[in-house]
């Protein structure tokens, strides 16, 4: 990759991350830090001798929630928005290569969620120290797995809103996520249902990303061991799903007549 | 326009809270959550928030807690009826959240006003969390503890506490008092035991608290004891029994207080010649 593409390619990013921040979307960090300092002056009084375990629960969960909120929500946004709003056929007339645009939307709202998701293990670390807990570096591996479901999301949404408009790919981003998290009902769905061809349970099941494999939150908060080899898995289990899903975004996008 | 909304504005912000109140006013500032009755079981909960058990379960231990302090404090006939589908849902959705067994387990079990009065349930709640949690010899401990002193049932009990007792990490004296339980008499000082063990191995709290009411319930039922005894030897010297437990003091034979530790006097069937704590006294219990 020559240098040009690779400015192309920032410059692209970086105005992606201007565009996120300028839309407020960081105003979330807001609501996010009166959660944790209400958490941590609350919950010790209300749950009885609870207060680390929920401070962390809080912490994880709301990083999760809000994070996949921003990517859907921002992600479906980034191609299409272009397209319905014509400012797209402008940049395709600069010099700039229609994969360049794409990736770099993707890594422009990757980098705004790992302000968000830094950002956010900081208040969380903040609190627990504030109510008098350790901060836990275990945290983290629970954060960078929450980070990598986050990638996931931003690439399907980018995927969606390349091949319709922005509410259907909303709508199509929140089912395929939705879906994702209950992999492993699907995945013992004959349990329940003995009649449901057993071919579709198991397509199903290795087509959708399983985002339970990100979910490390509870063995955090437990202090148990996640294991090295774990979130490597994890993490090839992401890149691989992540780089199908750009390129699968890429082609469609690349075919569109513009 | 603008003034006009404004008005409108400062007419309508004092108004909420107002209404507010006229409502807590009308339906009683306490009110049951009873939507937690239509909540299905934990398994449906469970399904609902993929990704989100563990904030869920700390969600329902917080209305637990306010469930049961909220029934406590303000509720009439303090039924406690959703108390054990709250422990339910939030054990189901974290197994591991040991507090809500242990914590759970007591709520359900002391007699009312300090509890639902369901031992059964209490045991139950127990019972799955020594499934969850297999490794925990306290789990084991508290579920031993409570077919003893809730349910009446020492050969349980002590099967109970001899399988905690091989748990690895295991309190030593778990054994001998399994032991000692199948031993006949003196049940209140083995109560008085693994009263005083809770009370050792709880941090400052609800358990905490608990234990020490109920150390101080035996402690009164004890006292009770002494001055039955101080009775038949007024009985002795004098040819009758006394006429009031001042009578009894001021014979020098009542060797103690003739109130409990609550301040509320002792009473003195006179049919009987029996000392019991008085049904008034918040140490009164009908299982000692």
């Amino acid at each position: 990759m020559g240098r040009g593409r690779l400015s192309r390619l920032g410059a692209v990013a970086a105005n992606t991350f201007r565009e996120t921040v300028r839309e407020r979307i960081l105003y979330n960090l807001v609501f996010f830090a009166i959660l944790m300092t209400f958490s941590g002056l609350l919950v010790g009084q209300l749950s009885i001798r609870q207060d680390e375990k929920i401070i962390k629960d809080i912490g994880l969960a709301s990083m999760e929630l809000f994070g996949t909120l921003i990517a859907i929500f921002i992600g479906v946004g980034l191609v299409s928005k272009e397209i319905e709003r014509r400012s797209l056929y402008p940049l395709l007339a600069k010099p700039l290569a229609r994969e360049e645009l794409y990736l770099g939307k993707f890594l422009g709202l990757a980098f705004t969620l790992l302000v968000n998701v830094g950002l956010m293990t900081i208040g969380l670390f903040l609190t627990l120290l504030a109510t008098g807990r350790p901060a836990d570096p275990q945290l983290l591996k629970a954060v960078y797995a929450i980070y990598l479901g986050l990638l996931l999301v931003v690439a399907l949404a980018l995927l969606f809103s390349s091949v319709t408009s922005s509410a259907l790919a909303s709508v199509f981003t929140v089912g395929v996520v939705v879906g994702g998290r209950y992999s492993d009902v699907i995945k013992n769905m004959r349990e329940v249902a003995p009649g449901a061809p057993e071919w579709l349970l198991q397509l199903l099941y290795w087509a959708l990303p399983n985002f339970r494999n990100f979910d490390f939150k509870d063995r955090a908060a437990y202090g148990d061991p996640v294991s090295a080899a774990a979130l490597g898995w994890v993490t090839s289990y992401a890149a691989a799903y992540v780089v199908l899903v750009l390129v699968l975004g890429l082609l469609s996008f690349r075919a569109r007549d513009f | 326009m603008t003034n006009r909304l404004a008005a409108l504005l400062l007419v309508l912000v004092p108004a909420v809270p107002w209404l507010q109140g006229r409502v807590d006013a009308n339906l009683g500032e306490f009110r049951a959550q009873e939507e937690a009755l239509y909540l299905w079981s934990g398994r449906h909960v469970k399904a609902v928030v993929p990704g989100f058990e563990a904030i869920a379960a700390d969600l329902y231990w917080l209305r637990t807690v306010q469930y049961f302090g909220g029934q406590r404090a303000f509720a009439g006939d303090k039924n406690f009826a959703l108390l054990y589908p709250l422990i339910d849902i939030t054990t189901t959705l974290d197994p591991r959240l040991e507090i809500a067994y242990r914590y759970g387990a007591v709520f359900l079990s002391e007699p009312p006003p300090t509890g639902a009065g369901r031992p059964h349930e209490g045991v139950a709640v127990l019972e799955r969390g020594t499934r969850a949690l297999p490794d925990s010899w306290r789990l084991r401990q508290d579920l031993g503890f409570f077919h003893f002193l809730f349910l009446k049932d020492p050969e349980k009990a002590a099967e109970v506490l001899t399988e905690a007792s091989k748990i690895p990490g295991a309190a030593f004296w778990l054994e001998a008092l399994a032991a000692d339980l199948l031993a006949k008499g003196g049940d209140r000082e083995k109560s008085r035991r693994m009263w005083r063990q809770m009370y050792e191995q709880a941090e400052e709290g609800v358990l905490k608290t608990n234990a020490l009411a109920r150390l101080q319930v035996l402690d009164a039922f004890d006292a009770a004891d002494r001055l039955t005894a101080a009775v038949k030897e007024f009985e002795r010297r004098h040819g009758r029994p006394p006429s009031s437990l001042g009578e009894l003091a001021a014979s020098g034979l009542a060797r103690g207080p003739i109130v409990d530790s609550t301040g509320v006097p002792f009473v003195l069937d006179r049919s009987t010649g029996r000392v019991g704590v008085s049904p008034r006294s918040t140490l009164w219990r009908d299982d000692y």
